[in-house]
């Protein structure tokens, strides 16, 4: 994976869908002066159309499955889509209730799943950039449903 | 406002509910290093005279502290636990208090407390979708924490056959919980 | 002058530039002028039927872990209630070297989050500088608990009857080396946040909670005592090692000589709570006795105690927001639990959220919702009716920050001219 300079800065949205929080202070932990994401350009929006990347923690709950779709379409291609944490990816220690409807991948397509409970900042970093190094290669996005 | 003792404490639900209190307990325990002593009171009493018992406490202590709600399903009959704390702001020398009041699972019914305890709204209405027992004269009916579109009729912390058993999600390859 | 948006039947999670502390904030505003006239709380999204796994699906044990992802912030509080409730159902002894473990990572914690807060306290103002400034000094305690327990969050110290990792005597000076450089930034904290001009135009008689409300709605933690009620529950009850130690509750008139109940009383209650939270670790660390750390080491042996233990017990702790509380009931014969109900502290302190809005600006909404410090998987939305002018309004949370920061703008041209 190599990447030799950066072409853009990435515009980042984060999204909660349900989650405990572990996963988000992680994600605002990697924006403070000890990790520092900002200097490489990656910057939090609030809104999805300005986004490039969509970060997505939490297994999702009836309430939030709508929204979860709406703001996926909201965002403009080409985008990426990161799923954070245990919850995401399987549901993590929730998996059989009656209030969640199944991981992200059941509602959007996902392209990064970084595992943890919750992941380290340092695991989210590169989260971002395989994001990053996906976006930049020309392939074609693919249409959701 | 005098600090009863536990002991004054049982004795005086005693008088006030005049038989109708069914069970009395105290639990006590020492802790840590100085062992000092820990201490509380599980009460028992009939749906009846239920009101009259938090009216009690609210004589005990003005403005009671009325943590949560909680309820157990014991078959044909459900019961539902009221935490209290009084005597707070002393070092040392708060009583935790369980007020419990069965139901019978054909008629499940309670007053409110909430022009006694605002404060108790939000946890009743959380026993009214969860449970299916009825709280009459609350001010809001409204759900709490389940989504609109949940089913009526499906209560989540129930065991028998009102249970969420239908909601669950099973994930491709597993199988589901086994209920037997 | 906000513009009428048409009001949607989507409610969208919208988050503000820094959304991992606050969720979806929709708020239905009517407003007369810039004025609030009725709140109204709606909650739900992150409802993930925690207490129903516990019941149906995990053994105690299991739920211990289940319990500290209730919430990722005050992830100690939650499982510290829980073990307390089945200690007490299935009548269990813990070592009192365990309790005094016990004790110091609660007090880590709650200097973690206390910090957490400030930082997102400063942001809803518009000083982001502080906030990253404030989460720089907070990495040092993050990187303590990374050392002592081996993750920053999510720290699986609790097991039932004891803790789970030893705090060795080689690990005492890593403890008191970053005790003492809180000690040192305790004094800058205070500088910034209780003698800035801005600050304390924006915070003072703002968000006011007046101590018989707080008294009628059961709040608890900083919220309650801000308001001058002194419940705390390391203070008032005998629990793990809190007994020996004499707290005492915290209350604004330590600093100013009175109670208001505005949100600069939270921000003291707070910034005094680290100050104390350090205290308690210094003692601990001098008091600290010798023996186990594990009444029952071999959790298949646990495990089948717990089988057929038959009891109920109830577990307080004094959380960072509150008290939360954990009542668990164990059946003779049954691998899960008969009963578990949780009460997270925000529950209890939103009630109090009508109160405290009613009469306030629009622009003062995300100060006063912040500073009762809403723990988001505890609650989630909040709307405001408004039903005077019977005008509704859409604001997303992104309008709200922007107006709170335009405020604090204002006033700071107004003291600089």
């Amino acid at each position: 994976m190599g990447l030799n300079s950066f072409k853009r800065a990435l515009w980042v949205y984060h999204l909660n869908a349900s989650s405990c929080n572990g996963c988000d202070i992680e994600i605002l932990a990697a924006l403070t002066p000890r990790y520092d994401i900002e200097r490489f350009g990656i910057v939090l929006v609030g809104t999805p159309r300005h986004a490039d990347v969509l970060l997505v923690t939490g297994p999702v709950s009836r309430q939030m499955a709508p929204r979860l779709k709406l703001l996926y379409e909201q965002t403009p291609d080409p985008k990426a889509v990161i799923a954070i944490g245990s919850c995401g990816l399987e549901g993590g220690v929730f998996y059989e209730s009656y209030n969640l409807v199944g991981p992200i991948d059941q509602f959007i397509s996902v392209d990064v799943y970084v595992p943890g409970c919750p992941p380290r900042p340092e695991a989210i970093i590169e989260a971002v950039v395989k994001a990053w190094v996906k976006l930049e290669k020309p392939t074609e996005q693919k249409v959701t449903q | 406002m005098k600090m009863l003792t536990p002991e004054e404490v049982v004795d005086s639900f005693n008088t006030i509910l005049d038989g109708n209190l069914i069970d009395a307990r105290i639990y006590q325990k020492e802790i840590a290093v100085k062992k000092n002593l820990y201490t509380s009171i599980w009460i028992h009493v009939k749906r009846e005279s239920f009101r009259k018992a938090v009216e009690h406490i609210c004589k005990l202590q003005e403005y009671p502290h009325l943590s949560v709600i909680s309820f157990d399903d014991r078959g044909d009959s459900v019961e539902l636990i009221y935490h209290f704390t009084i005597y707070y702001g002393h070092h040392l020398k708060a009583l935790s208090l369980g007020l419990r009041v069965a139901l019978p699972k054909n008629d499940l019914k309670i007053p409110t407390i909430t022009d006694i305890i605002p404060g108790a709204i939000f946890t009743e209405r959380e026993i009214q979708e969860m449970t299916g027992v009825e709280i009459i004269g609350i001010p809001d009916k409204r759900r709490l924490f389940l989504p609109e579109d949940f089913p009526e009729g499906v209560y989540p912390w129930r065991k028998d056959e009102t249970g969420p058993n239908d909601m669950l999600r099973v994930l491709p390859g597993r199988e589901g919980i086994k209920n037997d | 002058m906000i513009e009428g948006k048409i009001k949607t039947s989507y409610t969208i999670p919208v988050g503000p530039i820094h959304p991992a502390v606050h969720e979806a904030i929709r708020l239905d505003l009517s407003i007369d002028g810039e004025e609030i006239v009725d709140v109204d709380v709606v909650a739900g999204q992150v409802h993930r039927g925690i207490e129903w796994l516990g019941i149906n699906r995990n053994n105690p044990v299991q739920s211990i872990y289940l319990a500290e992802r209730v919430c990722g912030i005050c992830s100690t509080s939650h499982p510290f209630a829980f073990v307390q409730a089945v200690e007490q159902a299935a009548n269990i002894e813990v070592p009192e070297r365990a309790e005094y473990i016990r004790v110091i990572v609660a007090e880590l914690e709650r200097i973690h989050s206390h910090l957490l807060w400030a930082g997102v306290a400063a942001h809803e103002i518009g000083f982001d500088s502080v906030f990253y400034l404030v989460w720089r000094v907070r990495e040092e305690v993050m990187d303590l608990m990374e050392y002592l327990t081996g993750n920053r969050n999510s720290k699986a110290m609790f097991q039932i009857g004891g803790v789970r990792r030893d705090i060795t005597e080689e690990q005492f000076p890593r403890i008191r080396k970053t005790l003492e450089y809180y000690k040192t930034a305790f004094n800058q904290l205070k500088t910034v946040f209780l003698e800035d001009r801005t600050i304390r135009m924006r915070t003072k008689n703002v968000g006011i909670l007046k101590t018989t409300d707080a008294l009628r709605f059961t709040a608890t933690g900083p919220t309650a005592r801000a308001s001058g009620v002194p419940k705390d529950v390391r203070q008032d009850e005998a629990y793990s090692a809190y007994a020996d130690l004499d707290i005492k509750a915290i209350t604004p008139d330590i600093l100013t000589g009175t109670v208001v109940g505005d949100v600069y009383d939270r921000i003291i209650v707070r910034l005094l709570e680290v100050k104390q939270s350090i205290e308690i670790i210094e003692r601990c660390l001098a008091l600290m006795p010798s023996g186990d750390i594990l009444t029952e080491p071999k959790i298949a042996k646990l495990l089948a105690r717990l089988k057929k233990a038959e009891g109920e017990g109830v577990g307080r702790h004094e959380a960072p927001r509150g008290e939360c509380f954990h009542h668990v009931r164990l059946q003779g014969g049954e691998e899960t639990l008969a009963t578990w109900k949780i009460r997270a502290p925000t529950y209890a302190n939103l009630m109090s959220m009508p109160t405290i809005l009613i009469g306030g600006q629009i622009a003062d909404v995300p100060i006063a919702f912040a500073s009762i410090d809403p723990c988001i998987s505890c609650t989630n939305r909040a709307i405001a009716i408004d039903s005077r002018t019977k005008r509704k309004l859409v604001l997303t949370d992104k309008d709200l920050h922007n107006l709170s920061v335009e405020k604090t703008r204002r006033l700071k041209d107004k003291l600089d001219s």
